[in-house]
C-alpha cells in the first residue's frame, strides 16, 4: 500500500517536472496553473441553488436575477482568480546559511510585469502559507521560513503558490521548483577548542592559541570586501578617509589549525565543536587553518575562509 | 491562508455596511426590537475588532438564541410562515455577528446576506427597490473579497470598485441566464407574504367602494394592440355580485365556486386584442374586458364571465387576453342561475319593491322598463357624491326617495334590488371604469379610485345586457373620469395628499409622474413578467421554433462565447504573446533541432546559424538567409517585418523533406 | 576608416605575434576610450604591445616603472621653485602622455596606485590646487604581475573596476615563439613601425563607439548577465551597473571593429571575458582570481537571444 502511494507520488512528481521544468525563474502560464473550486465555492453554489428554488417556486423574476448574478459570478470567478495568479514571475535569490536549531530563510522575488497580484499565498505545505502583495510594475522581496533541522544543504522542494483573490470561491495554485536551498551550518557547541597536534617543531611555543598575525601592526590598506571587519581603521573612517584596514603581520609557522581528529565525540558532535571553534576564532580575529578528513583549508583570517570553514563542516561526509 | 485566518478590517467594514443595507427594506414589516438587536450585536463586533470586547460566552448566545425565538413568537403569533420565517432569519443573521470568529463564518454571513435580500424581493419588487438592492449586493461582494484581501489594506473603496467591477464582469452573462434559462412552474407551494392590500374584495358594500375611490394606487395597466378604445367602453370586470343581504352586496356560493361551467356565449363584432399587467391583489381573479376569452395558461372563464386564475395574484401578473364587447352572453339563462339573480332577502326595502312593483306594471316589457328606470335616475334630482349621508335600514328605500345622493356603488345597489322585484334577472358587476392614458407609453393606468360598479340585467334570447345608473347621473365620470365628476365638491382623493395622481394638473411633473409610471410599467413588463408565456414569445421571436435541446445549445454555446470573450478581456493573451521574431526563431530551432542542431542557451544566433550551416550544408543558403533577416530585424533595428521573416522561415520548411517538416 | 583600422591592427600583428585576440580586445578598448590592465608574468610582450599600440596609432608614449618608492609626484608631475623668473614652475610627469604603461602597477604603494587611478577616472590631474586636463586621447596600460609575490599591493576590487578591460597575454604558440625567435628583434622591428592613423581619424572612430546601435534583445542580454551574475550562489558579488555599463561600450567598440553598426550578443560574448573576469569573484575563491571560470558558465548558462 505504501510502495502503491510512493510510486504514485513518484509519478507526479515526473508529471509534474515534465510539465513545470526546475528553473530558477518562473512565469505562471496555463501549463502551469491549476485551479478547482473551494469549499467555499461550493458552498456558493448550494446558495446559487436555494436562490434558484426559491425564484422557482415564487415565480420570482428578481431572485432569478440574484441567482443567475451570482451563477455569473462564480463563472467570472474562474477566470479572475486565474489572473490573480497568471502572468507572475518567480524568481530565485540567493539565500544566508543558517546554523542548525536557526529558522532557515528562503528568499525569492515575485515580479509583477502586467498588473497587480494581491494576496498571493507561498510556502511549501503543511507548513503554514505565508501572503504577499506585489504592485503592477514592481517587484516584492519574499522571505519565506522553514526550520533548519539537519546540517548540509535544506531542498524545500516544490514550492506552492497559490492565489484565492477576488473571491475565495476558486484556487489557483502551481508548484514550481525555483531550485531554492539554503546550506544548513552544524550547530555551534561550546567546548575546548580542537587544535591540531603540532608535534615537536612547535614545542617552544607549547600548544597554545597564539595571537597570530595581530601582534605586528604594519600600516593601513584600503578594504576589500571578504577583509575582517574587527580590524577596520574605523577612527579613519570617520574622519572621511574612507574604510581602511590595520593590517598586521603574523609570524610564519604560528598559525593554528583545527583538527576534526582532534575534536572529543561523535562525527556530529566534533563538527558542532569544529563550528564553534571557528566562529570564535573569527571572532576574535585569529588566523586559522582547518583539516577534515579529505579536507585541508590553509590559515587565514578573513571572513570568506570562515565561511569556506563552514561550508565544509555543512557538507562533510554528504553526498554532493 | 488556510487555517483559521482571521477577518480583515476591510471585509468587516463591508460586511456591517452591507447588514445595514440588507436590513433597511425589511424595517417596513419586521418587529421593532429587531432594530435595537441589530444595533447591540454590530457594536459588539466591533468592539471585538477593537479587542475592546470578548465574545459572548455560550450561555449568553444560548440566552439570545431563545430571547429571538421568543420576540418572534410574541410578535407574529408563530414560527412558520412567511413574515415569521424572514424576523427568524434577520434575527440569525444579525446574531451571526457574535459567532463570527474565522472567514468561514464571514462567508456564511455573506451567503445569508444575499438570501435576505432575495426574500425582500419577495414583498417588494419594483424597480427603485430593486436599484436599492444592487447596494446590498455589491456591499456583500466587497465583504466577500474582502476576505482574501491582506489584513494590511487598508482602502475600502477599492474593494468595492473591485466587487463593483466583477459584478459588472458577471452581468452579460446573467442576463443570458435570465432570458433563456427556462421558466418552470413552482416546484411546491410556499407561504406568501401578509401585505395589507387595497383593491375589490369579494363582498361590497357602497362604503368599501368609497373608501377604494381615495385611494390612488395603481391597479392594473393594459396595453392594447390597437387604439385604445373610448373610456366609455372600458367597463373592466373583476366579479359580479349576485348576492343582497340587505346591507352587502356578494358573491352567491355557486358564483364563488371556480370552475363550475363556462357560461355559453357566442362571439360576434369586433375583437380587442391587449396586454394586461396587475398589480398583485391576492385575490384569483383577474381584470378583462367582457368578453374574454383567456389562454389556458392564464386563468378561466367563470360561471358569471369574470376571469379567474388557478391561484391568487400574489404578485404582479402580466397577461394577454382577447375580448369581443359584443359578443352575446349566455342567450338562455338557467333556472339555478335565474332563481338566483332574481333573489332578495325579505324585510328590507318595502317602498323600493313596492316602486318596482308600480313601474312593472306601467312597462310590462323588460327593455322598456330598464329603459324608465335609467330615465328616472337621470330625470329626478340624483346627485353624484363621495359624501352620501348616512343610510339607515332600508338602504335603498332611503337612497332612492330620500336622500339621492351617493355614487356607483349605491346607484347599482338600487337599481338591481328594483330589476329583481320587477322581476328582471340582475345583477351587481363590480370592476374598474376607464382609466388615464399614458400618451407617450401609449397605455391605460387603472388606479384604485377608478373602482366602479355597474349592473348587468338578463333579457331572454339576447342574454346580459350591462348599463351603467351612475352615467345617467354624472356622464362626467364616465367619459372623463372620477375627478371630473368630483370637480365642485373637490372630495377627489381627499385622503390622499401624497398621491401622484394630483400632480395631474401640473403640465411638467404630470408629464414627470407618467413617464416614471412608463418606466416601471416596462420593468414589471419586460423584468417581472418575463415569464412563461411572455418569455416562450420572446424566444420564439429570436430563436424560431423553441424546444429544450435547441435552448440548451444557445445557452450554453452563448456561455462560453461570452466567457471566451471575457477572457481575451481580463487576460490580454496578446501581451504575453511573444514579438513576431521570436516565434519565428522558436519554429526554426524546432525544425533544426529535429535535425540534429540544437542551439545552446548561451549561444547567439550569429554562431549557431554558422553551427548549423556547416552541420547541414544542404540547407546552409536557407539558414543563413533565415538567421541574416532575424539579426537585421532584431539586432540592426530595421523595420520589423513579420512578413519577410515568414518567408525565410517557410522557405527553410520548404527545403527540408516532407517528412521532416512537421513533426 | 576601417580600412586603416585594421591595417593598424595588422600593423601590431606584425610585431606582437600571435596575440591577435588580444590585440584586437585592446584596440576595442582604446576605441571605448577604456584603460588596460594586463595581468601577466614580465617578458610576455606587455610592454611591446603597448608600444606598439602607441606608435601605429600615432600617440606619444610615456612608460612608468611602478617601484615601492614611487612616489605620486613622480607620476603626475612637480613645481620647481625656477631661480631666474623666481616663481614655481610645474615640470609634468609622465602621466601627460596619450598612452601611459603603467608597469608592475601593483609594486608600488596604494597611494601612489590611487594617484594614477583618480586621474584615469577623471582626466585631470589637481596639484597644487591648479588643475590640469590631461591629453585628449588618454589611454592607460597598467600591467601586473598575477603571482602576488611579497611586498606587492594588490589593487582591490574598487580600483579593478576602473579598469574597462582585463587582459592576460599568455605564452605564445609554438609557431609564434620561433618566429619570434627567428625573426628580427622587436626593437628594430619596433623602430620601422608607422602611424597609420592621425589624432583625428582616432577621435572620430572613438565618437563612432557610442553612435554604435544596442538593440533592447542586447540590452536584456546584458542584463540578463548581470542578473545572473547577482542571483547566483557561486558569485561572491555580482556585476555593478558601472560593470554593466562598460559591457555595453565595450561590445559597441567590438562591433565598430567588426565593421557593424549594431551590436549582436557574439559581441558581448567576446569582450564579456576582458571586461567581467576581473569584476567578478567566486564565492568559495578567497583570493579574487576566479574570474574566468564564472565567465565561462555566465557565457554558457545566460540565454542569449
Amino acid at each position: 500500500m505504501r510502495s502503491l502511494l510512493a510510486a504514485q507520488r513518484a509519478r507526479w512528481q515526473r508529471w509534474l517536472n515534465r510539465r513545470i521544468p526546475p528553473a530558477r525563474e518562473v512565469r505562471l502560464d496555463q501549463r502551469r496553473i491549476f485551479i478547482i473550486p473551494t469549499r467555499q465555492g461550493l458552498g456558493f453554489l448550494l446558495l446559487i441553488a436555494l436562490l434558484l428554488i426559491g425564484a422557482i417556486n415564487y415565480q420570482n423574476n428578481l431572485a432569478y436575477f440574484l441567482a443567475f448574478w451570482l451563477l455569473s459570478l462564480f463563472l467570472v470567478a474562474i477566470l479572475n482568480t486565474y489572473r490573480s495568479l497568471s502572468g507572475l514571475v518567480l524568481r530565485h535569490l540567493p539565500s544566508v546559511p543558517v546554523f542548525v536549531g536557526e529558522q532557515a530563510c528562503l528568499p525569492l522575488e515575485l515580479i509583477a510585469e502586467r498588473r497587480s497580484y494581491q494576496a498571493l499565498a507561498l510556502g511549501w505545505p503543511p507548513a503554514q502559507l505565508s501572503g504577499a502583495d506585489v504592485e503592477q510594475g514592481g517587484n516584492t522581496r519574499v522571505e519565506l521560513f522553514l526550520p533548519a533541522a539537519k546540517r548540509g544543504w535544506l531542498k524545500p522542494g516544490r514550492l506552492r503558490v497559490e492565489s484565492r483573490f477576488p473571491l475565495g470561491l476558486f484556487v489557483a495554485w502551481s508548484w514550481v521548483d525555483l531550485d531554492q536551498q539554503v546550506l544548513v551550518y552544524p550547530a555551534p557547541m561550546a567546548g575546548a577548542i580542537p587544535l591540531a597536534d603540532h608535534g615537536a617543531q612547535d614545542d617552544d611555543e607549547g600548544v597554545r592559541i597564539i595571537p597570530a598575525g595581530v601582534d605586528d601592526y604594519q600600516g593601513l590598506r584600503t578594504y576589500q570586501p571578504g577583509d575582517n571587519k574587527r580590524r577596520l581603521h574605523w577612527k579613519a573612517y570617520s574622519r572621511g578617509q574612507g574604510l581602511l584596514v590595520k593590517e598586521f603581520a603574523g609570524l610564519a609557522g604560528r598559525d593554528v589549525w583545527l583538527d576534526f581528529a582532534s575534536a572529543s565525540g561523535g562525527v556530529e558532535q566534533r563538527l558542532s565543536r569544529l563550528t564553534h571553534a571557528v566562529l570564535t576564532l573569527h571572532q576574535q580575529g585569529h588566523a586559522f587553518g582547518m583539516r577534515l578528513p579529505g579536507v585541508e583549508l590553509a590559515p587565514s583570517d578573513s571572513a570568506s575562509h570562515r565561511d569556506a570553514c563552514l561550508r565544509a563542516l555543512a557538507l562533510y561526509g554528504l553526498p554532493t | 491562508m488556510s487555517g483559521p485566518a482571521l477577518i480583515p478590517r476591510i471585509s468587516l467594514t463591508w460586511l456591517l455596511a452591507a447588514q445595514a443595507l440588507v436590513i433597511i427594506p425589511h424595517l417596513l414589516h419586521v418587529p421593532t426590537w429587531l432594530i435595537p438587536l441589530w444595533l447591540v450585536c454590530g457594536g459588539w463586533r466591533i468592539q471585538i475588532f477593537r479587542q475592546r470586547a470578548d465574545y459572548p460566552r455560550g450561555w449568553v448566545k444560548a440566552l439570545l438564541l431563545v430571547g429571538v425565538t421568543a420576540g418572534v413568537l410574541l410578535s407574529h403569533g408563530t414560527v412558520v410562515g412567511l413574515d415569521a420565517g424572514v424576523t427568524l432569519l434577520l434575527a440569525t443573521f444579525v446574531l451571526k455577528l457574535l459567532e463570527m470568529k474565522r472567514q468561514r463564518d464571514a462567508q456564511v454571513l455573506i451567503y445569508m446576506g444575499f438570501f435576505v435580500v432575495v426574500t425582500a424581493y419577495l414583498f417588494e419588487d419594483s424597480l427603485l427597490s430593486f436599484a436599492y438592492s444592487l447596494l446590498p449586493i455589491s456591499c456583500l461582494t466587497a465583504a466577500l473579497i474582502g476576505l482574501q484581501q491582506s489584513r494590511f489594506n487598508q482602502r475600502p473603496w477599492a474593494t468595492w470598485r473591485l466587487a463593483a467591477g466583477l459584478l459588472l464582469q458577471a452581468l452579460p452573462l446573467m442576463l443570458l441566464l435570465f432570458v433563456f434559462f427556462p421558466r418552470i412552474g413552482p416546484l411546491w407551494s410556499m407561504p406568501t407574504p401578509d401585505v395589507a392590500r387595497t383593491g375589490l374584495a369579494e363582498s361590497m358594500s357602497p362604503a368599501d367602494v368609497a373608501e377604494l375611490s381615495r385611494s390612488s394606487e395603481l391597479a392594473f395597466r393594459a396595453t392594447f394592440d390597437g387604439p385604445i378604445p373610448a373610456k366609455e367602453r372600458l367597463y373592466w370586470r373583476a366579479l359580479t355580485l349576485d348576492d343582497f343581504d340587505g346591507r352587502r352586496w356578494s358573491q352567491s356560493s355557486i358564483n364563488r365556486r371556480a370552475n363550475v361551467f363556462e357560461p355559453p356565449w357566442q362571439k360576434q363584432g369586433e375583437v380587442l386584442d391587449y396586454q394586461i399587467l396587475m398589480q398583485p391583489t391576492g385575490q384569483p381573479w383577474l381584470f378583462a374586458l367582457d368578453v374574454a376569452e383567456p389562454a389556458a395558461d392564464v386563468g378561466r372563464l367563470q360561471v358569471d364571465f369574470r376571469v379567474q386564475s388557478a391561484v391568487p395574484v400574489e404578485q404582479a401578473q402580466l397577461y394577454r387576453l382577447q375580448s369581443w364587447p359584443e359578443a352575446v352572453r349566455q342567450p338562455q339563462l338557467p333556472d339555478v342561475l335565474r332563481r338566483l339573480n332574481l333573489r332578495l332577502p325579505s324585510g328590507f326595502d318595502p317602498r323600493t319593491r313596492a316602486w318596482a312593483a308600480e313601474l312593472r306594471q306601467q312597462y310590462p316589457d323588460d327593455q322598456a322598463l330598464v329603459l324608465a328606470l335609467l330615465q328616472h335616475f337621470n330625470r329626478e334630482p340624483f346627485h353624484y357624491t363621495l359624501r352620501p349621508p348616512v343610510l339607515g335600514q332600508h338602504s335603498n328605500d332611503e337612497f332612492l326617495f330620500a336622500t339621492r345622493r351617493g355614487f356607483c356603488a349605491h346607484y347599482a345597489g338600487a337599481m338591481v334590488v328594483v330589476l329583481r322585484a320587477a322581476g328582471i334577472p340582475a345583477r351587481v358587476v363590480a370592476g374598474y371604469q376607464g382609466g388615464e392614458v399614458n400618451q407617450t407609453g401609449n397605455y391605460l393606468l387603472v388606479h384604485q379610485f377608478d373602482a366602479h360598479a355597474w349592473v348587468e340585467y338578463w333579457r331572454p334570447g339576447k342574454g346580459w345586457q350591462s348599463v351603467d345608473p351612475t352615467f345617467e347621473v354624472a356622464p362626467e365620470r364616465i367619459e372623463f373620469g372620477l375627478e371630473e365628476a368630483l370637480a365642485d365638491e373637490g372630495s377627489f382623493l381627499e385622503g390622499d395628499l401624497l398621491a401622484g395622481a394630483r400632480l395631474r394638473n401640473i403640465p411638467l411633473l404630470n408629464q414627470l409622474r407618467l413617464a416614471w409610471d412608463e418606466l416601471n410599467y416596462n420593468w414589471q413588463r419586460w423584468v417581472l413578467g418575463y415569464q412563461g408565456e411572455q418569455q416562450l414569445r420572446w424566444l420564439q421571436s429570436w430563436l424560431g421554433t423553441v424546444d429544450w435541446q435547441r435552448l440548451g445549445l444557445t445557452l450554453v454555446a452563448a456561455v462560453a462565447l461570452l466567457l471566451m470573450v471575457l477572457a481575451t478581456w481580463l487576460l490580454k493573451p496578446w501581451q504575453a504573446r511573444p514579438p513576431a521574431q521570436q516565434r519565428y526563431l522558436q519554429q526554426v530551432e524546432r525544425l533544426l533541432a529535429h535535425l540534429g542542431v540544437q542551439r545552446q542557451t548561451g549561444e547567439g544566433a550569429r554562431r549557431f546559424s554558422q553551427r548549423a550551416q556547416v552541420a547541414i550544408p544542404a540547407q546552409a543558403a536557407v539558414i543563413k538567409a533565415f538567421f541574416q533577416e532575424y539579426e537585421r530585424q532584431v539586432f540592426a533595428g530595421e523595420q520589423v517585418d513579420e512578413l519577410a521573416l515568414r518567408a525565410a522561415c517557410q522557405r527553410l520548411r520548404r527545403a527540408l523533406p516532407w517528412w521532416q517538416r512537421w513533426r | 576608416m576601417l580600412d586603416t583600422l585594421e591595417k593598424a591592427i595588422a600593423s601590431i600583428n606584425h610585431v606582437v605575434l600571435g596575440k591577435e585576440q588580444q590585440v584586437r580586445l585592446a584596440v576595442a578598448c582604446l576605441l571605448a576610450r577604456g584603460h588596460l590592465l594586463i595581468e601577466d608574468l614580465p617578458g610576455m610582450g606587455k610592454t611591446t604591445l603597448s608600444h606598439a599600440l602607441a606608435k601605429v596609432m600615432g600617440l606619444s608614449f610615456q612608460r612608468i616603472q611602478f617601484t615601492s618608492d614611487l612616489l605620486p609626484g613622480d607620476i603626475l608631475g612637480t613645481s620647481v621653485f625656477d631661480k631666474n623668473s623666481g616663481q614655481f614652475v610645474f615640470h609634468p610627469g609622465p602621466i601627460f602622455a596619450e598612452l601611459v604603461l603603467a608597469d608592475e602597477i601593483n609594486r608600488a604603494t596604494p597611494k601612489s596606485q590611487s594617484a594614477l587611478l583618480e586621474a584615469m577616472e577623471e582626466g585631470q590631474v589637481t596639484i597644487e590646487g591648479s588643475t590640469r586636463p590631461l591629453p585628449e586621447p588618454f589611454f592607460v596600460i597598467a600591467t601586473q604581475n598575477p603571482v602576488s609575490s611579497s611586498g606587492t599591493f594588490a589593487l582591490p576590487e574598487s580600483q579593478l573596476d576602473r579598469f574597462l578591460m582585463r587582459l592576460s597575454l599568455g605564452y605564445p604558440s609554438p609557431a609564434a615563439e620561433k618566429n619570434l625567435l627567428m625573426g628580427v628583434t622587436r626593437r628594430e622591428l619596433m623602430q620601422n613601425l608607422q602611424p597609420v592613423l592621425n589624432h583625428a581619424q582616432l577621435a572620430t572612430l572613438q565618437a563612432e563607439v557610442p553612435k554604435v546601435q544596442a538593440r533592447e534583445a542586447v540590452i536584456d542580454y546584458v542584463l540578463r548577465i548581470a542578473e545572473a551574475s547577482r542571483a547566483q550562489p557561486q558569485f561572491a558579488y555580482g556585476l555593478s551597473p558601472r560593470g554593466a555599463l562598460a559591457l555595453l561600450a565595450a561590445a559597441k567598440a567590438w562591433a565598430l571593429l567588426a565593421g557593424r553598426a549594431y551590436v549582436i550578443p557574439e559581441d558581448v560574448q567576446s569582450v564579456l571575458p576582458a571586461v567581467v573576469g576581473h569584476r567578478v569573484r567566486q564565492q568559495a575563491d578567497a583570493s579574487g582570481h576566479g574570474g574566468a571560470a564564472l565567465v565561462q558558465w555566465l557565457l554558457r548558462e545566460v540565454p542569449a537571444l
